[in-house]
């Protein structure tokens, strides 16, 4: 691992990329403070919904069009256990993933399994229909009444000097960082993971080297679910949950993904933090606030042109 | 080692092979034909790849008919596919490890295997941190032989190994192929049939999905038939 951070800086690109980041950070901090702090705890929080999609559509190659759903499933089952068993939603983290482990296993196996080879088309009309079916599903059990737990400890905050900003939110950061690692240990360490690599690069070849790929992609998407719906709980403690919160999430981090570059975790991160940092620095201009949406579309379409023009040029 | 006994593949209500069978023990064996002979479907039906409508594959006594394709691999069949089947963004090393990682029985020898690889293609050691897709047609060949080497095979399948490569790399895979046959059973398909021959100890030749003739690598450069439509003399 301390091989290949070696071996980035060799490459100028990244070096650019880098010193370009910490420039930003610099400027930032010195000029409007509680931008970068809102900044890296917003990016957090889309690099850490995105990255289970990355790991599926990246790796395997499955497009999950239900993923922000399969988030909000993960933020009512946190809501019910500390309504119902009074259990800490941030508790609730570790039985919601061996719970959506399985559901995931299920979801699978009912839906995705017989799309796995079929036109991507296939694969985006299922998704579609999986979200429709569990956003109605919660709206009949649960109501669409909005939702929200009310937590003392998320309003912690910290001062220095004259500048407050709040700290619970640095748990994005903290839950980002340890998804990403942990799925590029499971990708770089593990036999499963480097046959998911496998499967994603040449699911025939993997087939002729001994890999069960039905397994893989039924573990992969598993492990997407699990760790998208362990996620839902801590999405709750800070947000109003809905029964259709999950979908804005879902086409968030499809962009990040298309960005950041299919098959690319590290990248996920670094989109996810200049779009978190961008929206904010909008958001705190009282005059253009409400132009902060257009920032992520804008950065989409602008990474899409360039990549075709790129291509074109090529 | 490997038997093929009575076996009918159809494509829909299209029969491909007809009541074929072959036999493969601790030699070299070559199956040759024009296109459209069948030489594809059977390796894909012996690999699972195709289910057959009658007939048995056995390895070792054991029937491998039924079996999905990652469990006959386990089972001691390793295949080099036509198109070399390899994870392009993988490094050589990687496409190795892959080869050896998902069979227990070979994943204990890994060093082992990995020597053994080496002697036969030791320009893979020098590339062994290359990505496979960067490499050149032949050089991939020798990554996609030496992954299924890797494996431990006990039938080590090689479908057209000289397809789409230049002469002198022909003659350097069918070299290669001397080589293996001590260690490992070999079934090769090919069109090649001039090379093939010098490297094999048997062929079958199989004509419109049956097998036409069945001898030794000496008899069949000697027969007419075949010296006539494969060998052009």
């Amino acid at each position: 691992m301390i091989n290949s951070i070696v071996n980035k800086f060799r490459q100028r690109n990244f070096v650019l990329g880098f010193v370009a980041v910490l420039v930003i950070f610099v400027l930032l901090g010195i000029y409007k403070p509680y931008v970068l702090i809102e900044g890296i705890q917003r990016s957090s929080l889309y690099a850490l919904i995105a990255l289970p999609m990355a790991l599926l559509l990246g790796v395997v190659g499955i497009i999950n069009l239900a993923h922000g759903d399969f988030m909000m499933l993960g933020a009512y089952f946190a809501y019910f256990m500390n309504v119902q068993l009074g259990m800490d939603p941030l508790v609730a983290v570790v039985p919601a993933l061996i719970v959506f482990f399985i559901f995931g296993m299920i979801s699978y196996y009912i839906t995705f399994k017989h799309v796995i080879g079929a036109p991507e088309l296939n694969q985006l009309l299922l998704g579609f229909g999986l979200s429709l079916v569990l956003g109605q599903a919660v709206n009949i059990i649960a109501t669409n009444q909005p939702r929200k737990l009310s937590l003392d400890y998320v309003s912690s905050s910290m001062k220095i000097g004259d500048f407050q900003f709040g700290t619970y939110e640095f748990i994005y950061v903290a839950a980002a960082i340890l998804v990403l690692v942990g799925l590029q240990l499971f990708l770089k360490k593990t036999r499963t993971g480097q046959a998911a690599l496998a499967v994603g690069q040449n699911p025939r070849g993997a087939k002729v080297v001994g890999i069960n790929i039905n397994w893989i992609y039924l573990i992969v998407f598993a492990i997407s679910v699990a760790i998208i719906g362990a996620i839902g709980p801590i999405f709750g403690t800070r947000n109003t949950i809905f029964p259709e919160v999950g979908l804005a999430y879902t086409l968030k981090s499809f962009a990040l993904i298309a960005v950041a570059g299919i098959g690319s975790l590290t990248g996920v991160l670094w989109v996810s933090l200049i779009l978190g940092l961008s929206e904010c620095l909008v958001l705190s201009s009282l005059e253009y606030a409400k132009w902060s949406d257009i920032i992520f579309f804008a950065l989409i379409i602008g990474v899409i042109m360039y990549r075709s023009h790129q291509r074109q040029v090529k | 080692m490997l038997e093929v006994k009575n076996l009918n593949v159809f494509y829909g209500k299209l029969q491909i092979l007809w009541d074929l069978s072959i036999n493969v023990g601790d030699e070299s064996v070559g199956l040759f034909g024009p296109n459209g002979a069948g030489k594809t479907t059977l390796i894909n039906t012996i690999l699972g790849l195709v289910k057959p409508v009658s007939g048995e594959i056995v390895l070792d006594g054991e029937s491998l008919v039924k079996m999905e394709t990652d469990k006959i691999i386990k089972h001691g069949i390793a295949i080099v596919p036509q198109d070399r089947e390899l994870f392009p963004f993988m490094t050589v090393e990687e496409n190795l490890r892959t080869g050896n990682a998902y069979i227990a029985r070979a994943r204990k020898k890994y060093q082992e295997r990995l020597d053994f690889v080496f002697e036969i293609f030791p320009v893979l050691k020098e590339r062994l941190n290359q990505a496979a897709g960067s490499m050149s047609g032949g050089q991939q060949r020798m990554v996609a032989i030496g992954r299924a080497l890797m494996s431990d095979p006990k039938v080590l399948i090689l479908d057209e190994p000289s397809g789409g490569l230049q002469p002198s790399l022909v003659t350097e895979v069918f070299h290669r192929l001397k080589d293996l046959k001590k260690s490992v059973s070999v079934l090769v398909t090919e069109q090649n049939v001039r090379q093939a021959l010098k490297a094999i100890d048997r062929g079958y030749i199989l004509e419109n999905g049956k097998i036409a003739m069945a001898d030794t690598a000496d008899n069949l450069a000697g027969n007419d038939h075949i010296r006539k439509s494969y060998l052009g003399i």
